[in-house]
């Protein structure tokens, strides 16, 4: 950590970077993300098991966007990022949103991080998408910090189970996402925290036409969440903020892992993986597979 | 004066019982928000559960309703009203941080237009609050006029003084009618215990003064203290929605084809971009920092300078719940020279 603090603060001191994009530690168990300029407030920076945001979301913010164009023209942001979330960097990179050359990833090597704020961080606690993860630290990054250690077994129990749910005939897998999407009340947490949502204006704000209706029904919540789900398949990289951020506690992670499936299954595509291939919607090949054509 | 009486646990839930067998609808908190009890078996009563993570605000004030339908046809428009769902609402184990939120919301649904759902769903409210045994680093209720005791809006109120009994206050006339018939229920009170219950209440440390705060608001509008949110915050409304007094809607007319239609109220929230998008395509709150500022003002300013209240109960569900972790207390606080 004290690492993380030295380095970062030398990168605004030696006007490397325009200003460092971490985590500042908030009560016990949580911490805050925070956009630091002057080199002097890096020591609030720290790596930690409560590092849950994605901060890769603030690199496409247009006021974050300002301070790398503003500030002596010094184009580069330096971001503090775990290495799930370094693939949103690879797919934004991947759609031209940002550029590898503006960017100083500061990785941490990450041995899993709590399922939300508050918990004690164990194997009950473990987050849902640290249980299977094969990636605690990056290549990609320009420099890591902190050690690779182990990653707790996971002991706890997830609410719902994405095998479970692809079972049930349609008419009842209707029925539990009817009953699930009942309870959205629209306030578009899970776009907000999502980095890869980076509309300048959503398709659901848009009002001539009126594409989904913006009312908190059945019918406009279905329509928000259907749409959220296919606009981000194939391209969601599963860093599970949506669900976190969800107050109605929604499992939105499992239309986005069933897509990340289909992706992988269907065109043998993994969204975040490398810049070197193009997106896979930009891929499109006439010979695809029409499984998924409605 | 209040009226006091004991009343055992499972006599309680005789009346919940006896409340869902009418037909009445009895909300208490769940799991994460205030859900509809059909058993009373699912009812917890624990006095030491934080806040769930949305108010009952939904049963007040709907997320999205519809306020009138409407027919065209060649030369005519024909406006149909909206049957408005008037049942009663037993809300019971609300907390002190919930209970007072309709009154706060009563002055605005009432200013300059009487908005006869909102009014209509408030009155057939029976509000049973309990006292709040416990609180964390984000309750600040004690700071903006409310307390873990506070009766301020309960019809009655339940103060808990061990796992089988309760002292039950009867606080408003609203209250008496709706236990009158469950009189044979309730014995004498015993005040000395209740009043050492009350006395041992957690209450959390006061955070900021809000006459202090609606001063510096009042010269701080263009202070660079808000910059530092507007750069965090990921402008959603969490905050909003899980408030239990944030009350502001959108009007939106919902074609189902080209002769027919409704108008539906639906939640907003200040902190969306486009709340304040003007057709012209100006936006006075056009980058986050002034939305912030905006929801600060509306809370600890505006509110009080048009109704004499504050709009908010200090239970903490928007910093709870902020996927940013922005603490409303501390910024609160912060609210100084």
């Amino acid at each position: 950590m004290d690492e993380l603090r030295r380095f970062a603060r030398e990168l605004l001191l030696k006007k490397e970077v325009a200003a460092v994009i971490g985590y500042e530690q908030v009560g016990e168990a949580r911490t805050r993300p925070v956009v630091i300029t002057d080199p002097d407030e890096c020591r609030r920076l720290v790596l930690n098991e409560y590092c849950l945001n994605n901060l890769v979301v603030y690199l496409n913010r247009a006021r974050i966007k300002a301070l790398a164009r503003s500030k002596e023209g010094i184009r580069k942001l330096a971001v503090v990022a775990k290495p799930c979330d370094i693939r949103s960097i690879v797919a934004l990179i991947q759609e031209n949103q940002i550029r590898r050359e503006n960017l100083m990833i500061l990785s941490m090597n990450c041995h899993g991080v709590v399922r939300d704020f508050g918990c004690e961080f164990n194997g009950d606690n473990l987050a849902a998408k640290c249980i299977s993860c094969n990636t605690q630290s990056s290549t990609y990054a320009d420099k890591s910090f902190g050690e690779v250690r182990e990653i707790p077994k996971f002991t706890g129990k997830l609410e719902y189970d994405l095998s479970e749910i692809e079972q049930l005939p349609p008419s009842k897998r209707m029925e539990f996402f009817r009953e699930q999407f009942d309870k959205c009340i629209k306030c578009y947490a899970c776009r907000a925290v999502c980095p890869l949502c980076y509309c300048q204006r959503c398709i659901t704000d848009k009002t001539i036409p009126r594409w989904i209706e913006s009312s908190s029904h059945s019918r406009g919540n279905f329509a928000w969440n259907i749409v959220r789900a296919l606009h981000l398949s194939g391209r969601c990289t599963g860093c599970g903020e949506c669900e976190r951020a969800c107050p109605m506690d929604i499992p939105l992670s499992l239309l986005n892992r069933k897509m990340a499936m289909k992706s992988k299954e269907l065109f043998g595509y993994e969204s975040g993986k490398s810049t070197d291939n193009p997106t896979l919607v930009g891929s499109y090949d006439q010979k695809d597979s029409d499984e998924l054509f409605m | 004066m209040t009226e006091e009486k004991l009343i055992l646990k499972e006599d309680l839930l005789r009346i919940c019982d006896d409340v869902i067998k009418k037909g009445d609808t009895l909300l208490a908190p769940g799991k994460s928000e205030y859900v509809i009890v059909k058993d009373v078996s699912e009812i917890k009563l624990d006095p030491e559960a934080l806040p769930t993570k949305i108010s009952f605000k939904s049963y007040v004030f709907p997320k999205s309703e519809p306020v009138l339908y409407y027919k065209r046809s060649k030369n005519d428009v024909t406006l149909i009203d909206a049957d408005v769902n008037g049942r009663k609402i037993v809300v019971l184990g609300a907390k002190p941080c919930d209970t007072g939120s309709i009154d706060i919301m009563k002055d605005l649904f009432n200013w300059d237009y009487r908005d006869e759902f909102f009014n209509l769903r408030a009155k057939h409210f029976i509000m049973i609050g309990m006292m709040c045994k416990t609180h964390d680093e984000y309750c600040f209720c004690t700071s903006v006029g409310c307390s873990p005791v506070s009766e301020n809006g309960s019809d009655l109120f339940l103060i808990p003084l061990s796992d089988k009994e309760f002292a039950l206050r009867i606080v408003t006339e609203k209250g008496r009618e709706f236990i009158e018939p469950y009189f044979r229920f309730l014995c004498d009170a015993d005040t000395k215990r209740t009043e050492e219950v009350l006395s041992a209440a957690k209450n959390p440390e006061t955070a900021f003064d809000p006459d202090e705060v609606h001063e510096w608001l009042g010269r701080n509008f263009e202070s660079p203290k808000w910059d530092g949110i507007g750069e965090v915050c990921l402008s959603c409304a969490q905050c909003a929605f899980a408030c239990p007094v944030c009350h502001c809607f959108d009007i939106v007319d919902e074609d189902y084809s080209y002769s027919e239609g409704r108008r539906m109220k639906n939640w907003d929230g200040c902190q969306f971009g486009h709340f304040t998008l003007h057709a012209s395509g100006h936006n006075p709150r056009d980058i986050q920092s002034k939305r912030y500022r905006q929801r600060i003002n509306h809370k600890f300013r505006y509110y009080v300078d048009k109704f004499g209240k504050i709009l908010c109960t200090g239970c903490g569900r928007c910093s709870r719940g902020c996927p940013v972790s922005i603490d409303i207390k501390e910024i609160v606080s912060n609210c100084k020279d």
